[in-house]
């Protein structure tokens, strides 16, 4: 099956080069997008600037540092989200393997309870540190969790439909994506609860940067139109292919995280 | 002036008619512009401190009015922890989400709860409460089990027993709630089951009285409208006599409300009882005026001459008592309860609109009448009508006051002795959802859910801490810092230090984030260094301006709390120590000995980043806002009773007397059941500032009116009698004084003086011609008796249509209208004459001394 995939996704990287040859197969654009927005390089890591403002606009802060290492492009993942501001929840950390045929297994260290916990599968569809994205908006939502229907394709975009296989797990009935013709970066994302209602939740793409070859998002922001209030993504200091050793993906890294890692690449910027 | 009047009235009746007519039918068109208010926050004026605050903390909290949906199951063993109950809850919160003007991300119910658990050892899980319903009993079972393990929850959306479950369903605007209730009833009936569903809360109760208070002003004010012309036809028999009357009363009522519409005030419960004050107030003038034209027209004499002598007669006593009523109405203008204030304006308004018309268009109306309707009158007015059982009575009572007037006295004064026993005993109360009968739905609603729940009626205790303070320290410890490195790296900082802090959070946050960038650019270790230190600063800074995360500060709530719950009025608290702690003892091991705040600010920092991962991270911010500046405790109250509330107040009061919290903290309530407190107290006070201050402006009238400040004194009786007399009743008999019973007091005074006016007025007339107080007595208490017996009868009888009202409220006042009545009546007929029997010669010094008491001296 994903041989399948990866022989589709190549025929359509070679296609793409002639301009007015777009893609037809809905399923194939979600994997481009899905790689492209998730697996570029090897590994990466990046800063995020996180600023979550509730509907009158009070704001909250965050701060993290994420590492990332494919274990297989478009296939299982490591993570480890490390937390330096604000102050008070700095060395909070969050580890994730991300596996495609089963739950993702996460984990949590609090250093002001100095507490390890794993956290059950459940949901993902919860808020990631109050903010407005969800865990799964983080790591990624698996392409096999929806059914995908290509709606229109512009100049510039790839429309799509995304309706979920198993309605009872997610809390939207259906999805429209904006995927970039060039980039594959899905630019803008909204989703209804109901199928004939209206967008309550919205996701935006405000710039993009090429670095180390691979499009990446540099400012984003999720507006949650039902309650009100947003939260404003700033990706920094990013960088791929850079060797992050599999050992950084283990439990001690909760504990002691890879300072080595974590700074910033000083002459990359 | 008076006499031109009457004289174009009488000489142009059509031309009044007209008028009236055209004033009459413009108001009415008004009319539809009509907005009806019940919000009990509207008691305040909209500047009011607390009001103010209460709505800033309603936005600070993003607490929203709320419909209550209960359901409760008392026949299950399991109550409603069943798969049929529970199914139906969750199909019902499922539905209400989708009904427009409901919030949808509010909404508190099982089946969009968030549970934190245990998911073996060493993980922790988040998950919705009841995402499904569940559908075996087991599942059902496993909901019990967790919803008892969180706190918040507990007697909040599932009652402690188990036999009742809640939604809270907020909504946009009020305005709505009729529509969404409507909406949800239906649905309800829907379902399936042997649950018993209740709706209540304070919009939908608001939006139910705005409805009942239609019913009201449609049903029972005409009622009584036809109850007094029914009453005013037995007694004058004749129907062209009595029409005359109810038409000064329509168009007086008509104009009065139109111009209330017109001019853009809302109809509030006050406002809507203004008919059932001017009709009587409106009906008296005409009866007088009616009364005398028919006892001295004879039918040979010219109508016209008769009505203008009649005028020439009543026109100052009808002056008089009209001022005076006005003015005890208009003396609620002291009271700071805006409603009340529109109130009295428009009832003293109506009162001297309706003495207007009355002068007006009694005259035209008489002179218009035909001359067989005239000699109709004549014939009635003919007839003797001195035998009737209410003369004879009259007669009696006047010559038994006259002889016992020492002993009438001494028990008036007894009376009086005891009413003011009864008037200490007065327990102020109120509580807007008592304006419904007991049997109304919304009551038993209210009765039922208390008696499972915690309490549906919602206090805030707010906690502030001024933490300004720390901005503006750092900024001046950060400037001097800043003096070393100073170069073009460190703008953005500066920049970020004079921007404005309003939001603390997003200061530091832009601050700390330019001391971040500033350190990456930084090209020397002594910059560096510099601003490390600076960064360090900002954050300690940071920390500091967010008390509400330090543990000692979380742990002198939960004393507060405990503290709260001792009054024994509190069902419940909810505050930002119990987030705290239940998802501590999640993230630690779900022991009970985990149930406890972190050690350090760090911790609970930490333990909250957690609570936020949630479903619904937005339900933090009811309890703390985002920059932890500010608090609130949530109290659930069996009763919104504003002495049980008051209590509560005086708990916190003396807690805190003893335990102060830290001088930068501030600690104020909010909630609508706190503000009942607020402007239940501002009526009381209001209403003794408004009594005295009629009190003495009657009594400066009443002196000037009869030239004789003796006289004043004396008209003052019955209305200082009956106020007295009618709170010493409501004391007696433990009526909670509240807002009805409050503006009893103007309506008495308003009242009562009218009889006393009468009857001096008309005392004094009779002692002068007659020359003799003996003949001037029984003189009283054959036609000016009547007048005023009659009088008390129609106004007393005329309202008992009240008591079929649907609301507490205008029961109340037909109740209590009867009581006034009664007890003016009888004091004017019987303790007037009976202090005149030993006081007179000193109240009327010139009849003294013309020797009209020799008489009396002789004949006793």
């Amino acid at each position: 099956m994903r041989k399948v995939v990866y022989l589709v996704a190549m025929l359509a990287l070679a296609s793409s080069t002639y301009a007015d040859d777009a893609l037809t197969d809905a399923d194939a654009i979600v994997e481009k997008a899905n790689i492209a927005s998730y697996y570029a390089g090897s590994d990466g890591r990046s800063e995020v600037r996180m600023i979550i403002a509730d509907a009158q606009g009070r704001q909250q802060r965050r701060q993290f540092t994420v590492l990332r290492r494919n274990v297989e492009e478009g296939g299982d993942q490591q993570f480890l989200v490390v937390f330096n501001q604000p102050a008070d929840v700095r060395g909070t950390v969050f580890r994730v393997d991300k596996h495609l045929e089963r739950d993702d297994d996460r984990w949590l260290y609090l250093p002001g309870l100095d507490l390890v916990k794993r956290i059950s599968a459940g949901d993902k569809r919860t808020s990631f540190v109050g903010a407005h994205y969800f865990y799964e908006d983080v790591s990624g939502r698996r392409p096999t969790d929806d059914r995908h229907t290509l709606i229109e394709t512009t100049d510039e975009y790839y429309v799509l439909e995304h309706e979920p296989i198993d309605p009872s797990s997610v809390e939207f009935a259906r999805y429209a994506t904006w995927i970039d013709r060039a980039t594959f970066l899905p630019m803008k994302i909204e989703y209804r609860k109901r199928a004939d209602g209206d967008v309550y939740r919205r996701v935006e793409v405000f710039e993009t940067e090429m670095i180390d070859g691979h499009p990446t998002v540099t400012k984003s922001r999720v507006t949650d139109l039902e309650g009100g209030g947003q939260t404003d993504m700033q990706f920094r200091f990013i960088a791929y292919d850079i060797g992050i050793p599999v050992d950084v993906f283990s439990e001690r890294s909760l504990r002691n995280p890879p300072g080595e890692w974590l700074q910033r690449p000083v002459n990359r910027e | 002036m008076r006499d031109v009047l009457t004289r174009f009235v009488t000489e142009r009746p059509r031309t009044v008619y007209t008028l009236v007519l055209l004033v009459t039918l413009a108001t009415a068109a008004l009319m539809p512009r009509i907005h009806i208010d019940t919000d009990p926050e509207n008691m305040l004026p909209a500047s009011q401190a607390d009001r103010v605050f209460h709505n800033a903390i309603e936005d600070r909290f993003v607490l929203h009015d709320a419909i209550v949906v209960g359901v409760v199951n008392e026949s299950h063993p399991e109550g409603i922890y069943t798969e049929q109950s529970l199914g139906a809850l969750h199909a019902l919160g499922q539905s209400i989400l989708n009904i427009e003007g409901v919030i949808p991300p509010d909404l508190m119910s099982l089946s969009v709860a968030d549970n934190i658990a245990q998911e073996g050892p060493g993980t922790i899980r988040f998950e919705w409460m009841m995402r499904d319903a569940p559908v075996t009993e087991a599942q059902a079972q496993a909901i019990r089990a967790k919803v008892e393990r969180l706190p918040l929850l507990l007697d909040t959306l599932v009652s402690g027993d188990g036999k009742a479950a809640a939604i809270y369903v907020p909504i946009e605007s009020k305005d709505l709630s009729y529509a969404i209730a409507t909406e949800i009833r239906e649905l309800i009936e829907a379902l399936p089951g042997d649950d018993s569903w209740h709706i209540t809360g304070l919009p939908v109760a608001e939006d139910t009285f705005g409805h009942d208070m239609f019913v009201q002003m449609g049903i029972s004010a005409p009622l009584a409208g036809l109850m007094i012309f029914l009453l005013m036809l037995y007694f004058f028999r004749s129907t062209t006599l009595v029409v005359a009357p109810m038409l000064v009363a329509m168009a007086t009522v008509i104009i009065t409300m139109g111009l209330l519409i017109g001019m853009g005030f809302t109809v509030h419960i006050m406002s809507s009882m203004i008919p059932i004050f001017l009709m009587p107030i409106a009906v008296v003038d005409s009866v007088h005026i009616m009364s005398e034209f028919a006892d001295t027209y004879h039918g040979d004499a010219d109508a016209k001459g008769t009505i203008r002598k009649v005028l020439e007669h009543l026109f100052q006593p009808m002056l008089f008592t009209s001022l005076t009523s006005a003015v005890g109405f208009a003396s609620l203008l002291l009271t700071p309860i805006p409603p009340v204030q529109i109130f009295g304006a428009f009832v003293a308004f109506g009162i001297l609109l309706a003495f207007l018309l009355t002068i007006v268009l009694i005259p035209a109306y008489v002179v218009r009448m035909s001359p067989d309707a005239l000699a109709k009158l004549r014939q009635h007015s003919d007839q003797p009508r001195t035998d009737t059982p209410l003369a004879r009575l009259l007669r009696r009572a006047g010559s038994f006051s006259i002889r016992r007037g020492k002993l009438i006295s001494a028990a008036a004064a007894v009376f009086v002795a005891v009413s003011i026993l009864g008037v200490l005993r007065i327990e102020i109360n109120d509580n807007p959802v008592r304006w419904f009968k007991s049997n109304h739905p919304i009551r038993v609603a209210d009765a039922t859910l208390n008696e499972h729940f915690a309490g549906t009626y919602d206090a805030f205790v707010v906690l502030t801490a001024d933490t300004s303070a720390v901005i503006s320290d750092f900024r001046a410890a950060a400037k001097a810092q800043l003096q070393v490195p100073g170069d073009a790296t460190t703008a953005p900082i500066e920049a970020a230090l004079a921007a404005d802090a309003a939001d603390a959070n997003a200061w530091f946050g832009n601050l700390i984030a330019a001391i971040d960038d500033a350190m990456f650019e930084a090209v020397d270790a002594a910059t560096s260094d510099a601003l490390a230190e600076l960064m360090a600063s900002a954050e300690a800074a940071q920390s500091r301006s967010r008390p509400f995360q330090r543990p000692d500060l979380l742990e002198r709530i939960e004393d507060l709390q405990a503290a709260l719950m001792e009054s024994g009025q509190v069902g419940k608290t909810n505050a930002l120590p119990d987030v705290v702690k239940i998802v501590n003892r999640e993230l630690h091991a779900g022991q009970a000995s985990d149930y406890r705040i972190p050690d350090t600010t760090g911790g609970v920092a930490q333990t909250l980043l957690q609570y936020q991962s949630s479903h619904r991270p937005q339900d933090l911010w009811h309890m703390v806002t985002p920059d932890f500046s500010s608090t609130a405790i949530w109290l659930q109250l069996k009763s919104g009773d504003n002495q049980d509330m008051s209590r509560v107040t005086e708990v916190l009061e003396s807690y805190l007397a003893t335990n102060p919290l830290p001088q930068d903290i501030d600690v104020r309530w909010a909630g609508k059941t706190y503000i009942n407190v607020v402007w239940q107290d501002a009526m009381v006070n209001g209403m003794l500032y408004s009594l005295a201050g009629a009190f003495v402006a009657v009594f400066v009238m009443m002196s000037l009116l009869f030239r004789s400040v003796r006289l004043g004194l004396l008209a003052m009786v019955p209305l200082s009698v009956t106020i007295l007399g009618v709170y010493g009743i409501i004391g007696w008999i433990g009526k909670d004084y509240d807002m009805p019973i409050a503006v009893l007091s103007s309506l008495t005074l308003g009242l009562s003086v009218d009889f006393a006016i009468h009857f001096i007025e008309r005392a004094r007339t009779m002692l002068h011609a007659d020359g003799s107080f003996r003949t001037a007595m029984h003189g009283m208490f054959e036609e000016p008796a009547r007048a005023i017996a009659r009088n008390a009868i129609v106004i007393a009888i005329g309202f008992t249509p009240l008591f079929f009202a649907p609301l507490v409220p205008y029961i109340t006042v037909g109740a209590f209208m009867a009581a006034i009545m009664a007890l003016s009546g009888i004091t004017t007929l019987l303790l007037l004459p009976a202090i005149l029997s030993w006081a007179g010669p000193w109240l009327f010094p010139a009849a003294r001394r013309a020797g009209a008491f020799n008489t009396q001296a002789a004949d006793a």
